[in-house]
């Protein structure tokens, strides 16, 4: 009973704010709404990476194995898509390939954790270091340079929503929108349906939570999170892409900039829920915007940029410690093993 | 300073104590657990050299020169060896202090920044005389660091809010801050175009030790490994760390405050990397400049899993990787082989240190192996050499995707066949494991290859490549292998039926 007076509580308080904020922002002149739906696109931009990077580590937590090699699998997703889409012309091949690479760094993870039993965070810093290292020693194979691979002019195509365009909020916040930007709001829902509805999710989660019972019910453990890893492998690989040929349009070194280590971040604030991790993602997305936003409509808080970009940050300790406490699965980081010897 | 004159009673038991150690000392090297974890270090940086030269022949380099420089590029430099070593080595041990605990300290970059930054105030700050002002900042940069991890402990322990997410956020804070802090508009800007701090007073600064690097921060790291080692293996606080990072509940259960002791790991653990921070900052700098660790607390915590979070195996390792450090950069002018290489074996060795069980996997059944060539040839052989075939596809897929997009005019097909040699490259690994290990599905995964080789010559082909010899013959040498498998798994079978 009190939970549900809680939870109440909380939809009042989110629908109260979304109709404040409709009233505030119809209250405003038009171009100022023009910059709050500009604030909006970025935000989406933004988090775009972090949720799909996001999204895939709840996919490898929930199935047991820590996974905080995201920021490797990112990067090598991000030089793949640039380098395929630099040879093939096709930004949706260069999309398969990030996918691909970062699938397999994460199929090299999955087997160490959970194959060899390896420890999960050792495994995941080698693959970040290994991710680093490699995308940039190929940066020099491919491009022949340092630092920055050449421009890619085939960038993935903007979806543009003409009906959109005129409308002050909405147009300059979603008439021109990146597709993999709505693949973020798709795989929300569709990881949802997944992991709750689907017996596949329900085995990754008894894979996380209590294998033994997994075993006991005849699925393979094993393969099982093996799975869970490779998939949080390709969505990281897909996030790391839409840095290089989507959202962006080349390869550079370190390019991710420890977003991998934010959605790892996003992931723990969002409970290990898809809904959660967009949030976050979303929330953490926004902290980037503002600063975007400060440094273009605000030019005269410019020298305090570095301060006010610090903010945000104190803003989600202050948050975590006020508002939740985060469970994270119970058999996360154990490897399985069948009739543990005593 | 007049010691008290000892009694010689006193002194032979002071001897016969230090005989003791010796022989404890001795005992623990000469240990079977000691001689097992040389031995999978060892061939972790073995294996993870092989996948190293494996990819600098595919990158077109030649990995033997890549090496030699490599090596001696970290014997002779043995100054600037453990000039990298020494901040990696602190903020390694606090990473460690805190796994120890059950935490995961990510932030440790973030507490080494404010740590820093703290000392510098100090610094520049304050004049005082020439040992008590270094001796004065840096205990100053360690109690910042310590309360900058502090609240991430409190809020860890009292409110459950996760370590990760708040040391991480934290850590970007700090950098943030401290940017501002020594920016334009920020209060110890000295007003050049470089973000930065005013100079440092002489009297701050940590001496140099021997050669043109090394100073004094590498005592300081030595002596806080062997303090680190006493305050977890020897204290009734540091038993209880490892209580409460082993079993929360049980230690809990044994009357251990695990809150407090959460809160005073990490406290203990953020003091660390603000010594990181504040001994490299007096020690090699003369000022704070703003974003100056190139990732030093990241490198920690990697160096904190390889050393396995023990206070000597740190050190090992943060040596370890200041010598790939310094060795990369003579690999870089000498053997011209880019220093990112160094990051890749990093990696690769972090890896290959993540799993001990697949060096004991390949120990294994090598022995099994030899045992079945000698008992049953017939049956082996072919196994073996099936393996070796899966071996050979891994470097010829590798350098055949490699020469089709150097030579041939890359397009959709040539791209294609090149994706698909990789995946060719990945199936032989799979290939060589299952051969290996007489996987029955081995066979299969042939079928596989075979058809992966056979796609790449005909994505070449239709790409307008020409006829690829290799992977046509490697497709039936595949396929001939499968039928001899197959042929072979029957006859077993039969025998089986019979017997």
């Amino acid at each position: 009973m009190n939970l549900n007076w809680r939870s109440m509580y909380r939809k009042i308080a989110v629908l109260a704010a979304i109709v404040i904020g409709i009233i505030a922002l119809l209250a405003l002149p038009e171009r100022q709404q023009n910059i709050a739906g500009w604030l909006v696109s970025t935000t989406m931009q933004m988090a775009t990476p972090l949720v799909l990077a996001g999204i895939g580590g709840m996919y490898s937590e929930r199935g047991g194995v820590v996974n905080i090699g995201l920021e490797g699998m990112m990067l090598m997703g991000a030089f793949t898509g640039a380098a395929v889409t630099y040879y093939v012309r096709n930004p949706w091949i260069g999309l398969l390939g990030a996918i691909a690479a970062g699938g397999l760094l994460a199929a090299v993870h999955g087997v160490v954790c959970v194959k060899f039993k390896g420890n999960h965070i050792v495994s995941g810093t080698g693959v970040i270091l290994f991710g680093t290292g490699f995308s940039t020693l190929m940066l020099q194979l491919v491009w022949k340079r340092q630092g920055q691979g050449e421009l890619i002019r085939d960038t993935i195509p903007d979806i543009v929503i003409e009906p959109l365009r005129g409308i002050p909020f909405l147009g300059s916040a979603f008439s021109v929108i990146s597709p993999v930007v709505i693949f973020m709001f798709v795989l929300t829902a569709a990881s949802w349906y997944i992991l709750f509805r689907t017996p596949f999710g329900l085995r990754l989660r008894a894979a996380g939570e209590d294998p033994s019972t997994l075993d006991a019910a005849g699925a393979s453990v094993e393969w099982t999170r093996v799975i869970g890893v490779i998939i949080s492998g390709c969505l990281a690989g897909l996030g790391g892409a839409y840095l290089s040929i989507g959202y962006g349009s080349a390869f550079a070194k370190e390019m991710t900039g420890g977003r991998g280590f934010i959605a790892l971040a996003a992931m723990i604030f969002g409970n290990w829920t898809p809904t959660g991790v967009l949030g976050a993602g979303l929330f953490f997305g926004f902290l980037d915007g503002l600063n975007y936003f400060i440094q273009i409509y605000f030019p005269v808080l410019l020298p305090f940029s570095n301060y006010i970009a610090m903010l945000p940050y104190l803003l989600v300790v202050v948050a975590l410690g006020l508002i939740r406490k985060s469970v994270p699965p119970k058999g996360i980081a154990v490897p399985y093993e069948k009739e543990r010897r005593g | 300073m007049t010691e008290p004159i000892e009694s010689p009673s006193q002194n032979s038991e002071d001897s016969s104590r230090i005989d003791e150690f010796i022989q404890q000392l001795i005992g623990k090297l000469t240990s079977r657990a000691f001689k097992n974890q040389v031995f999978w270090s060892l061939g972790s940086i073995i294996l993870a050299l092989v996948v190293a030269a494996v990819i600098m022949l595919m990158g077109g380099y030649n990995p033997g020169a890549a090496f030699l420089w490599l090596a001696v590029g970290a014997i002779t430099q043995m100054d600037q060896v453990l000039w990298y070593a020494s901040p990696l080595i602190l903020a390694g041990l606090s990473v460690a202090l805190a796994f120890r605990c059950g935490l995961f300290n990510i932030g440790a970059e973030g507490q080494l920044y404010i740590g820093a930054m703290a000392t510098a105030l100090v610094a520049f700050l304050f004049s005082f005389p020439i040992v008590i002002h270094p001796l004065l900042s840096l205990i100053i940069g360690v109690l910042a660091g310590a309360a900058w991890a502090f609240v991430p402990g409190l809020l860890k322990a009292y409110r459950g809010a996760h370590e990760v997410v708040t040391t991480m956020m934290l850590s970007y804070a700090a950098i943030l801050f401290t940017s501002w802090l020594v920016g334009p508009n920020g209060p110890f800007w000295d007003g050049s175009m470089v973000p930065q701090t005013p100079r440092f007073k002489d009297t701050a600064l940590l001496p140099l030790l021997f050669g043109n690097y090394l100073h004094f921060g590498f005592i300081i790291a030595l002596l806080a490994v062997i303090g680190v080692d006493y305050l977890i293996n020897r204290t009734v606080l540091g038993y209880e760390l490892r209580a409460v990072g082993h079993n929360v509940d049980a230690a809990e259960y044994a009357g251990i405050d695990s809150k407090k002791k959460i809160v005073t790991a990490l406290a203990i653990s953020g003091g660390l990397s603000g010594l990181a921070g504040s001994t490299e900052i007096v020690g090699t700098y003369d000022r704070f400049i703003a974003n100056w660790s190139a990732g030093i607390g990241w490198d920690g915590i990697t160096v904190a899993v390889l050393g396995n979070n023990n206070p000597w195996g740190v050190l090992a390792g943060g040596i370890f990787f200041g010598a790939l450090k310094a060795g990369g950069n003579v690999m870089q002018t000498l053997a011209s082989v880019p220093v990112e290489m160094v990051k890749v074996i990093q990696g690769l060795v972090v890896l290959f240190v993540a799993a001990p069980r697949i060096i004991s996997w390949l120990m294994n059944h090598t022995q099994s192996n030899r045992e079945d060539v000698i008992n049953r040839p017939m049956k082996t052989l072919p196994r073996l050499l099936s393996a070796s075939f899966g071996l050979a596809s891994v470097f010829l897929g590798l350098g055949v995707a490699r020469s089709i997009m150097l030579t041939a005019t890359p397009n959709l097909m040539t791209t294609i066949a090149a994706i698909i040699l990789i995946l060719v490259a990945v199936t032989g690994v799979l290939v060589f494991i299952a051969d290996y290990s007489g996987d029955p599905r081995g066979s299969t995964i042939l079928l596989i290859i075979t058809v992966g080789w056979l796609e790449a010559a005909i994505a070449f082909f239709v790409g307008g490549g020409g006829v690829e010899f290799t992977s046509i013959s490697m497709a039936v040498i595949a396929f001939v292998f499968w039928l001899s498998m197959r042929i072979l798994a029957k006859n077993a079978s039969e025998e089986g039926d019979i017997q």
